[in-house]
């Protein structure tokens, strides 16, 4: 099972390139798919989801061009897109049954399917409640069940997370996790900590092009002795944002505890343990920096 | 900020946004066409067999009726949206936290309307002068009296249409489809009051000036009374009409006299257009959700339930220790047509309270019952209006809803979901004038049920293709129920997709179009997919 993102690249009216020489390959894993916003992200979803056509390039599914063959990657693919909608006067499971029948599942094994996944997005007290009445969040759950539906072997979730309360975050990323075993799962988000919980890979993207592509451990490795805290009084907090580059600021009784990102301490600094938005933060501004070069 | 200039603003951002819509373009583009046909003779103002000699008085008074009355109609479904939009761009949600009043907003809405319908008014205006110089009958350009009829006359009509168009907005039950429907008939009864009352020769009367939204009696009962000082024989015969009408005679119309009552019922049109506004922020729900109708319905079912007294909290489960799926075998995936069909047919007939099934189904009825005839010329034809809203869906839920990415993400959405789409539009139309059906198999009449047929296969074709190529329902609201009314209704050759007499069946020519219809519906979706 693999996904082989070949070169392409996406160029929408007006010029404006959302995405240029991506490349890619991917094999069964969580692939946490990380940039700013207007990365092109939910580009590359569109693309690998077949809603949109690359313009340039092209995406192959075990070796199957989806161009020449879309259904190859549609017969297998559960998609969460960012922004969907839902058929307010049906209720969970009807709107669930009819999204069955579209994707051409079998009726009794849709039917067992619908209420496994109704417990598990535990919507399975409101699942003949009309959609029209569910919550965002309640919405958001919904989309997960649907992309669950097929048994999906290549899953693409658009910033699956947002609209949901901690609790049931927590729910997602840990099914997520269960889910990765024997499919490509790909998730697209800014959220770092989602990223951290359940990626075995991490893209990071950036203005249309692949800035990174490695494990979790690679990219903390990359600014491995390159994060500090130094103690700043209050005032001169914005002088030493322009000086360095900072990944958080905490306010405590004895002045600002600011995490710096340089590769020699700062005066009086104390080496930290890095994390994934340090590594992120790093990456971001060294491709920027780079490409302004 | 001043109030005026919130106004301003609020006015000229609806505006922007509107005009810059493919459909205002459309609409402006049929605006143009119809310029076109007053031009090439297509559309005519006649008197018996004399039209006016094409001076500015004639031609500003020609292009006026033609934008009155078109407008007054297309430019309604063009316009009733600017509420729903401010709703589904949420941009509704930051103006309810404004100090905004609701009779500020639903007054501004009704200015915005009018300055998109103004604005093809002046296209047409432009058309008007343009006329007169191609068609050179007058080389004398009077500014005044090309210009005065659209001032007077078109300006105030499309304050009413707008401020309609708001009104229709706010209140519940017509906001939706039903709406859509309904105005067309509304509109047939406001231009046809004031026209019963054109007599022969005499004086408009003030009362019909009062009723004459569009300016139609005004100004063709003032045509009216000058020819017949040039011609007594005159039989005082006068329409507008779209078509191959000859006109074997012309004669001088040297343009409108205005009177106080004439220029007074221009200013209550306005002032009406006014008063609907206000009366529209009445109904206004200021994008609260509680007072949507899914909101009530949910907040109803989400009631808590009461134990001794006491709430009980009724739908909230622990939280999972781990997931369980069971696996899928990729050889499920193999649902057939008919399933999806019947989801399809469900997901249209969802959402319709049980008033609606009772009509449906005493229509069915009554169409089994009734003496033939009866069935045919009557029952059946009201039969085939009723399920229009459930038509209209076809093709444009996705959009609607926000769904398109997860069904067209979907195995075979062209060449499954599509035809399952269709054929739930084919069984509704097949049910609910199935009763015609069943009687005209009884009674062995295959000219009427071949009829029947074409009839049951074009409806579904229509509203699909009209769907998928304009992305909203609403033009198969208005589209079908002209049509129905002109051609079913009336019985009109070559109109009647029903057939409801012998003389006005054409089935072969409605199988025809149901079959091109398709193809379109057909090609319309494969350039929406990225992928077919």
């Amino acid at each position: 099972m693999k996904l082989s993102i070949e070169r392409v690249s996406k160029q929408y009216r007006g010029k404006v390139w959302a995405l240029r020489d991506f490349t890619l390959d991917l094999r069964p894993g969580v692939l946490g798919l990380l940039g700013p916003n207007g990365a092109g992200k939910t580009t590359l979803m569109s693309i690998l989801a077949t809603i949109t056509r690359a313009t340039q390039g092209r995406v192959l599914w075990n070796d199957t061009d989806l161009a020449e063959n879309p259904d190859a990657i549609r017969a297998v693919l559960g998609y969460l897109p960012q922004d969907f909608g839902v058929y307010p006067n049906l209720n969970a499971v009807e709107f669930l049954e009819y999204l069955a029948a579209v994707k051409g599942l079998d009726a009794a094994a849709s039917r067992r399917r619908i209420d496994e996944l109704l417990n598990l997005v535990n919507l399975a007290d409101v699942r003949k409640r009309p959609l029209g009445g569910y919550s965002g969040g309640m919405k958001q759950r919904i989309g997960i069940a649907q992309a669950l539906l097929n048994d999906p072997q290549l899953l693409i979730v658009d910033e699956p997370t947002a609209g949901l309360d901690p609790e049931e975050r927590v729910r997602f990323r840990n099914l997520l996790s269960e889910l990765s075993g024997e499919r490509i799962i790909i998730l697209s988000t800014h959220i770092v900590s989602d990223v951290e919980a359940t990626a075995t890979d991490i893209a990071l993207i950036s203005s249309g092009t692949l800035v990174a592509h490695a494990t979790p451990e690679e990219l903390l490795r990359q600014v491995e002795g390159k994060v500090w805290e130094q103690v700043v009084p209050s005032d001169q907090l914005t002088a030493a944002k322009q000086k360095y580059l900072i990944s958080g600021t905490t306010r405590r009784s004895d002045g600002v505890h600011i995490r710096v990102l340089a590769s020699a301490a700062p005066n009086g600094a104390q080496p930290l343990a890095p994390t994934l938005e340090d590594a992120y933060l790093y990456c971001l501004t060294a491709h920027r920096a780079g490409a302004a070069a | 900020m001043t109030s005026t200039r919130v106004l301003y603003h609020l006015v000229r951002a609806d505006f922007l946004e509107r005009v810059r819509r493919y459909s205002f373009l459309v609409t402006l583009a049929m605006a143009v066409y119809l310029g076109y046909g007053c031009f090439t003779g297509k559309v005519v103002v006649r008197l018996d067999d004399y039209r006016g000699v094409y001076n500015s008085a004639w031609l500003g008074s020609l292009m006026t009726l033609v934008a009155t009355v078109f407008l007054s109609l297309v430019g309604f479904y063009v316009v009733k949206n600017t509420i729903q939009r401010d709703q589904e761009t949420r941009v509704g949600k930051i103006l309810a936290t404004t100090p905004m009043t609701k009779s500020f907003y639903t007054v501004a809405k009704m200015i915005s309307n009018f300055a998109v319908l103004a604005a093809m008014v002046a296209v047409m205006a432009l058309v008007a002068l343009l006329m007169q110089a191609l068609k050179a009958e007058d080389p004398n350009l009077d500014l005044w009296a090309l210009l005065s009829p659209f001032v007077i006359f078109a300006l105030p009509a499309m304050a009413f249409t707008g401020a309609m168009a708001v009104l229709f907005e706010t209140l519940p039950v017509l906001r939706g489809g039903a709406g859509n429907v309904i105005y067309f008939f509304v509109w047939t009864a406001l231009l046809a009051a004031p026209v019963a009352s054109l007599d022969k020769g005499a004086t408009v009367s003030r009362a019909a000036y009062f009723s004459d939204f569009t300016g139609i009696v005004s100004i063709m009962g003032q045509m009216q009374q000058d020819l017949h000082k040039i011609d007594p024989h005159y039989t005082h015969g006068s329409a507008l009409t779209i078509g191959d009408t000859q006109t074997t005679r012309k004669f001088l119309w040297t343009g409108l006299r205005g009177s106080p009552a004439l220029y007074l019922s221009r200013v209550t049109c306005v002032l009406l257009a006014v008063g609907l506004a206000l009366l529209a922020s009445l109904f206004f729900h200021r994008f609260d959700p509680a007072r949507e109708w899914f909101s009530r319905k949910a907040r109803k079912e989400r009631e808590p339930a009461v134990a001794n007294g006491e709430p009980v909290v009724t739908f909230t489960s622990p939280p999972q220790a781990a997931a369980h799926l069971t696996p899928l075998q990729r050889s499920q995936n193999a649902a057939s047509l008919p399933r999806l069909v019947l989801a399809e047919l469900k997901l249209m007939l969802k959402g319709h309270r049980w008033w609606w099934y009772a009509v449906a189904a005493g229509l069915f009825v009554a169409s089994l019952v009734s003496p033939l005839e009866a069935t045919h010329g009557g029952i059946a034809i009201v039969a085939l209006l009723w399920p229009v809203l459930l038509w209209s869906q076809m093709g444009t839920r996705e959009a609607r809803f926000g769904t398109a990415s997860l069904i067209f993400s979907s195995e075979g959405s062209l060449w499954r979901q599509l035809p399952a789409v269709w054929l739930a539009g084919v069984v509704v139309a097949a049910v609910t004038n199935g009763g015609l059906g069943i009687r005209l198999m009884a009674a062995r009449d295959g000219h009427a049920l071949t009829a029947w047929i074409a009839c049951t296969l074009f409806v579904p074709s229509l509203a699909l293709a009209l769907g998928i190529w304009s992305g909203t329902s609403k033009t198969f609201e208005a589209v079908y129920t002209v049509w129905w009314y002109v051609g079913v209704a009336n019985h009109m050759p070559g109109m009647d997709f029903l057939g409801t007499t012998a003389e006005s069946a054409r089935p072969a020519m409605f199988l025809m179009m149901a079959a091109a219809l398709v193809v379109a519906s057909y090609l319309g979706r494969r350039a929406k997919l990225a992928y077919a």
